[in-house]
């Protein structure tokens, strides 16, 4: 798990909030401070009510909390005032630009956010976690609309940061969920395509998912993948590599 | 549904004073119409049309909500 020195949580409560915030840090209550941000509001008959936000802080690293090992602690320490204040700024415009559009879309959800980790010279995304119930609305048919909220949310924030941060979005788990069901996919087409010899089709998919099955099956021993047509009905297909005329 | 628009619209141009956003309305339907400065057409439409479909998205949950079709049109100025 990353390490992390703060969290912003919005839930109905301050317990539910506090509750949270602690089960995703994975820490236990006397291991941060809490600030209470905004307090919420009723609202009229249970609607238009604002939700309470707050402001986890890990305490600096006690014997109750996780050892952090000697690279990872070298490397929180390098990181300046300024940098720290600059991700915090970052992480606190992505929450805040999640929550506002779900808002306006009438989406009662709490919203997560920390950093993920940075791969290569890429630096680290902005993990964008929304929880609640009901939510199969914000996924959408083919992922559409957790992939333009995703699109949006990334857009705006890289305008207002004034650089491009990849923003990543997910609802209750659905990505890591869609991308083992994507790999099951590619397997059993991979194995289709081998026994029939001929090239399968697969349903259009967003550019993310298309990828994934391209990976799955890059080191296949008998099947190669090709995309066809245009977004957004691009599509898979699977074919075997010796064609038998 | 207007407000939607109207906040990702002024997150994304230089001339967010002149984002103007109405509806229309005809039964369940109801026809949202964004308008920008001209030079702020690309920043609402994007390559592709990719920012506009975006939109079109999100504004489909919140009509939904609100058990309604809508539609987003982007006129030009």
């Amino acid at each position: 798990m990353e390490e992390r020195t703060t969290l912003e949580v919005i839930a109905p409560t301050v317990e539910q909030a506090i509750a949270d915030g602690l089960a995703q840090l994975g820490l236990p209550a006397d291991a941060v401070t809490v600030e209470v941000l905004d307090s919420g509001s009723k609202g009229f008959l249970g609607l238009g009510g604002r939700q309470v936000r707050i402001r986890l802080t890990v305490k600096a690293p006690s014997v109750e909390t996780p050892p952090v090992s000697e690279a990872e602690a070298e490397e929180v320490v390098e990181q300046t005032e300024g940098e720290k204040e600059e991700d915090e700024r970052v992480l606190h415009l992505a929450r805040e630009v999640v929550t506002t559009l779900l808002k306006y879309m009438h989406v009662d959800a709490r919203v997560f956010v920390s950093f993920g980790e940075a791969s290569g010279n890429h630096p680290a995304p902005v993990r964008v976690d929304i929880r609640g119930q009901d939510l199969g609305v914000l996924i959408g048919r083919r992922s559409e609309t957790i992939n333009a909220l995703q699109f949006i949310v990334g857009v705006i924030v890289s305008k207002e940061v004034g650089r491009k941060v990849l923003v990543l979005v997910d609802v209750e788990g659905y990505r890591e969920r869609r991308e083992q069901q994507l790999r099951r996919l590619a397997r059993r087409m991979a194995e289709q395509a081998v026994k029939t010899g001929r090239r399968q089709i697969l349903e259009p998919m967003p550019p993310n998912e298309r990828r994934i099955i391209h990976l799955e099956l890059r080191d296949h021993p008998h099947v190669r993948t090709v995309s066809i047509g245009e977004e957004p009905h691009r599509k898979v297909t699977i074919e075997p590599k010796e064609s038998h005329p | 549904m207007k407000a939607l628009i109207e906040y990702i619209a002024r997150s994304l141009v230089e001339h967010p004073e002149q984002v103007e956003v109405r509806t229309r309305r005809a039964g369940r339907r109801v026809v949202v119409e964004l308008r920008v400065a001209k030079p702020d057409m690309g920043r609402v439409v994007g390559r592709h049309g990719r920012v506009a479909n975006a939109m079109r998205a999100l504004l489909r949950v919140a009509a939904e909500r609100e058990n309604k079709l809508a539609s987003l049109d982007i006129i030009e100025p």
